[in-house]
């Protein structure tokens, strides 16, 4: 049965919940969450398209003013930058709109309740996609084979091996396994601190919400407590979603400029202008 | 993806100093401490599980968990040199 939650407001499971299965197929509410920022992001799109006009108002301004922000900064990256400027932008609006759902009212708060081994607990409809760690493990996995792929374009598949064993050469035994939990180092911490900030927030948020409804006397603080942490988590949103971006454009950079090793100083003389003043920073 | 010539282009990374990637990559590296040491723990516990050697592999996976983390510092200090 349906129905908003009133004393099961304080649970929120560390794993997304089933909300109904498809043959092998479990549907999970953070499924939802994440089908919905999709539809959010592909309707705004849509719309962008059709309605952007070359002087933009004040409202086409509000949105893009953040996105040239985030393109300018790719763009002083590397010369290669049109290359990943899309997927960086694309993993940026993708985390914002996610993290953000979860802010909505009803989300997280309105769902089925079921009869569980403790009693009743509620089980959400919507479930922000990034309080899962699937959905971001799945966007890190996105980022790890991009930054791999890039480092393979450039050194070929035997010279990324090479890069992996390091030098010198009998080093390898030590160094490759050494070079090979650094490397998974990015991918785990890239999906664990999109996770453990996002769902420490709905958790946090669920905690003030209860707190502050659970005393009678109280009750007018639940009007402005929560709207603080509320805030709060606007801003927390949009800084991991940001950071999130800004490392798999790092580590793009890092795979690229990599490839320099030992010649750097004479690519950078060849890039040099003829007054021995450095290069623009892109081209 | 059109397909450049290698070296055709710069490939080196603006020099403008504390740049957003620059930070972004500073933040990371406390949590890749971490996780280093962690992952390499985990893998040798579970090659002791898989092949029964407890606790060699473990200790071993320990040791070199905490190398990638000392690595993962120099790594990321001679690539901000670099730029």
């Amino acid at each position: 049965m349906p129905l908003a939650a009133s004393e099961s407001l304080i649970h929120v499971s560390i794993k997304a919940e089933t909300l109904f299965t498809i043959g092998p197929l479990h549907f999970t509410n953070s499924m939802v969450g994440a089908l919905l920022a999709s539809a959010i992001l592909l309707v705004a799109s849509w719309w962008f398209l059709r309605r952007a006009a070359m002087v933009p108002n004040r409202f086409q301004t509000a949105f893009e003013l953040p996105i040239e922000w985030l393109a300018g900064i790719v763009a002083g990256s590397t010369s290669r930058w049109r290359s990943y400027v899309a997927l960086v932008i694309g993993l940026f609006l993708m985390i914002l709109i996610a993290n953000w759902l979860g802010l909505l009212p009803g989300v997280g708060t309105i769902g089925l309740v079921r009869e569980s081994e403790g009693g009743k607990e509620l089980v959400p409809f919507v479930r922000p996609a990034s309080a899962d760690l699937n959905f971001t493990l799945g966007l890190a996995i996105i980022t790890f084979v991009v930054f791999v792929w890039w480092g393979v374009r450039l050194h070929g598949p035997l010279g990324y091996l090479k890069e992996l064993a390091g030098e010198p050469r009998y080093m390898a035994p030590l160094m490759f396994p050494i070079h090979l939990i650094s490397e998974l180092s990015r991918l785990v911490s890239l999906s664990m601190r999109l996770f453990g900030n996002v769902f420490a927030g709905e958790v946090l948020l669920a905690t003030m919400l209860a707190l502050t409804t659970a005393v009678l006397f109280v009750l007018p603080l639940a009007f402005f407590i929560p709207a603080i942490f509320l805030g709060l988590e606007l801003l927390f949103g949009f800084v991991q979603a940001l950071v999130f971006a800004l490392l798999t454009m790092a580590y793009i950079t890092l795979a690229i400029a990599e490839r320099q090793g030992g010649h750097a100083h004479d690519e950078s003389a060849a890039a040099a202008g003829p007054d021995g003043a450095p290069a623009p920073a892109h081209a | 993806m059109a397909k450049r010539e290698p070296g055709s282009d710069r490939d080196t990374p603006s020099a403008s100093g504390a740049t957003p990637g620059n930070l972004g990559i500073a933040f990371d590296l406390g949590i890749r401490l971490g996780i280093s040491v962690i992952l390499g723990l985990g893998g040798g516990f579970l090659l002791d599980g898989w092949l029964r050697t407890s606790p060699i592999f473990t200790l071993v996976g320990m040791v070199l968990g905490i190398a990638a983390a000392m690595y993962t510092i120099w790594d990321v200090a001679k690539n901000a040199m670099r730029r």
